[in-house]
């Protein structure tokens, strides 16, 4: 990796994000390849930026500046990359599901997917089941993330899976579920595609899920 | 069943010396579960009933709250939503819309000028009505605990989540600021409330973590949140009141400062993220506990599981003082009442220092 890339990179673990745009733009006027700044310094400080997370290396604020640092690097990019070199990573919905109002963890998990590379459409908190279809319908999403902070509400994980089904959508889309109560058993029961323990791991399944849909 | 309230318990209890019995100890009880004990309607306003119940039941305390997020968490009748919707929103058509008050799905300070504009003054205005009408309610023995804090969590619910962990980095003094402002308003609620006689403890409730660990790393705190609970231990360990603090998820980064900054009693152990047997091995020695039977048993199980949990808790971690029973939260209206009693009666049943139950 160039030097610049490398020094963007710890820019983005670190959160400098005073430094990141003349750092960006220096790597631009270098002549790098966009999609290269982006892959292997952008969203690559944010793979490293969610395991040290994960780890419990760092906390939330200092995950949430480095994809801030992250994203004021991507706004000079995109404006010069044209329609072919910007590569569809895929579009994934993220909803708190309906009668829970908890969004930190959605939050945390939405943003980490933007750092990837991931279009996420954010629904909100307290989900309505006929909003999410009409959304889904319209997107046309390749993943549903759905979360859930209390035992009380997880069960409309459930629903919602069922409403997939009878409006005939269930095998368009990848449902990818989450929250505190959650565990793989419960994904597995309501018949979701995937559970993810932490907003990195929520990343990699949504990168799998979309590469072999 | 020995169900005379008697604070001494409770102090005992918090010095590490066993009482005559295991003590119980709720920041809330849902009304629904108060009604269905007491077999009529308790209602907030209806001071009397609360007190019969928190005495009937076998509790030496009754909580009340003081401070911003009374009566207890944001709801439309807390002060802080009145001061939102009656004073930030009084020209607003969207003041009845929840999404334009509550405190969980909006927020209202992102700037410097958000901050500058809150009206403070209003918000400072506090209530104590409830804490002089109790004074003639309270059996003997029976004190109160003022339910206070939540300097921590108001910061950010005002700031908005991800705003505020933005800012803390980003832009640390203005959230230095908001931090002040709370604390400063929530500590002149404690100055009325310390000069009245029954009472006995300051139980601040505040959420510090997730169930993966702290919030904000353990550092920020130390710069912005202690420093405020270390000056209200002092507070109250001055005016011979004990500091009880409740937060919900894995604690353990946290404990050291914890301990350190003065908490006598910690609450509930989060059943869901910590192992209590551990946390009394590590810790129990310098801090009180309370709770730990999680609300999922309280909600799914049946009442033999619940005395099953209660046994083993009197068992493993009150020997020796420094435990009170309770929920691994609150009790809330989705409890079965069942197993809320069976958490109940299984304490006042077995109990009894010395603990022997085969």
């Amino acid at each position: 990796m160039t030097d610049i890339l490398e020094t963007i990179k710890e820019t983005v673990v670190g959160g400098k994000f005073r430094e990141i745009e003349d750092q960006v733009q220096q790597a631009i006027d270098d002549g790098i390849n966009l999609n290269r700044i982006i892959n292997d310094a952008l969203i690559s400080a944010m793979d490293v930026v969610g395991k040290r997370f994960a780890n419990g290396d760092i906390y939330v604020p200092e995950m949430l500046v480095s994809a801030r640092t992250m994203k004021l690097g991507l706004e000079l990019i995109k404006p010069r990359l044209g329609s072919a070199e910007a590569e569809k990573r895929g579009t994934i919905l993220m909803g708190t599901v309906k009668g829970d109002l908890h969004d930190i963890g959605k939050n945390l998990v939405t943003m980490m997917l933007e750092g990837a590379g991931f279009k996420v459409v954010d629904l909100g908190v307290d989900l309505k089941i006929e909003d999410l279809i009409d959304t889904l319908k319209r997107e046309k999403a390749d993943i549903l993330g759905l979360s859930a902070l209390l035992t009380t509400t997880m069960p409309e994980m459930q629903k919602v899976i069922e409403a997939l089904q009878s409006e005939g959508l269930r095998d368009q889309v990848k449902v990818l579920v989450g929250g505190a109560p959650i565990d793989q058993k419960f994904a597995e029961q309501i018949g979701a595609d995937g559970y993810g323990e932490d907003a990195a791991e929520a990343v990699q399944l949504a990168r799998k899920l979309v590469a072999t849909k | 069943m020995d169900v005379k309230p008697d604070f001494e318990r409770i102090r005992k209890t918090a010095r590490f010396e066993e009482p005559d019995r295991v003590p119980m100890a709720e920041i809330l009880i849902d009304y629904s579960i108060q009604s269905q004990f007491l077999g009529r309607t308790v209602t907030p306003d209806d001071l009397e009933a609360q007190v019969q119940f928190w005495s009937q039941a076998g509790y030496d305390f009754i909580p009340l709250t003081v401070g911003m997020m009374q009566p207890g968490k944001v709801t439309k009748e807390s002060k802080i939503s009145k001061v939102i919707r009656e004073v930030m929103l009084a020209d607003s058509a969207d003041a009845d819309k929840e999404e334009a008050w509550n405190l969980e799905l909006t927020s209202f300070i992102k700037t410097r000028q958000n901050f500058e504009k809150f009206p403070w003054d209003v918000a400072a205005e506090l209530e104590f009505g409830s804490f002089h009408k109790v004074n003639d309610l309270l059996p003997p023995g029976m004190q109160v605990i003022a339910i206070s804090g939540k300097i921590f969590t108001l910061t950010w619910m005002l700031m908005g989540f991800n705003h505020f962990a933005e800012a803390l980095i980003m832009d640390e003094q203005l959230v230095a600021d908001v931090f002040k402002q709370v604390a400063e308003i929530q500590f002149k609620g404690l100055e009325e409330i310390f000069e009245m006689p029954r009472i006995a403890a300051v139980w601040v409730v505040d959420d510090l973590a997730f169930g993966t660990g702290p919030m904000i790393s353990p550092q920020a705190f130390r710069d912005h949140v202690f420093p405020w609970y270390r000056e209200m231990a002092r507070r109250c360990h001055e005016k011979d009141r004990l500091f009880l603090m409740h937060s919900d998820g894995d604690l353990n980064a946290l404990m050291d400062d914890i301990i350190d900054i003065g908490v006598d009693v910690i609450q509930p152990i989060d059943p869901t993220c910590m192992d209590i047997v551990r946390f009394k091995e590590m810790y129990g020695d310098r801090i009180c506990m309370v709770g730990n039977v999680a609300n999922e048993l309280l909600r799914s199980g049946t009442p033999a599981d619940v005395e099953a949990r209660v046994k083993e808790l009197l068992v493993k971690v009150a020997p020796g003082g420094g435990y009170c029973m309770g929920s691994g939260n609150s009790v809330p209206d989705w409890a079965q009442y069942e197993n809320y009693m069976a958490m109940r009666n299984t304490t006042l049943t077995y109990g009894t220092y010395p603990i022997h139950i085969d």
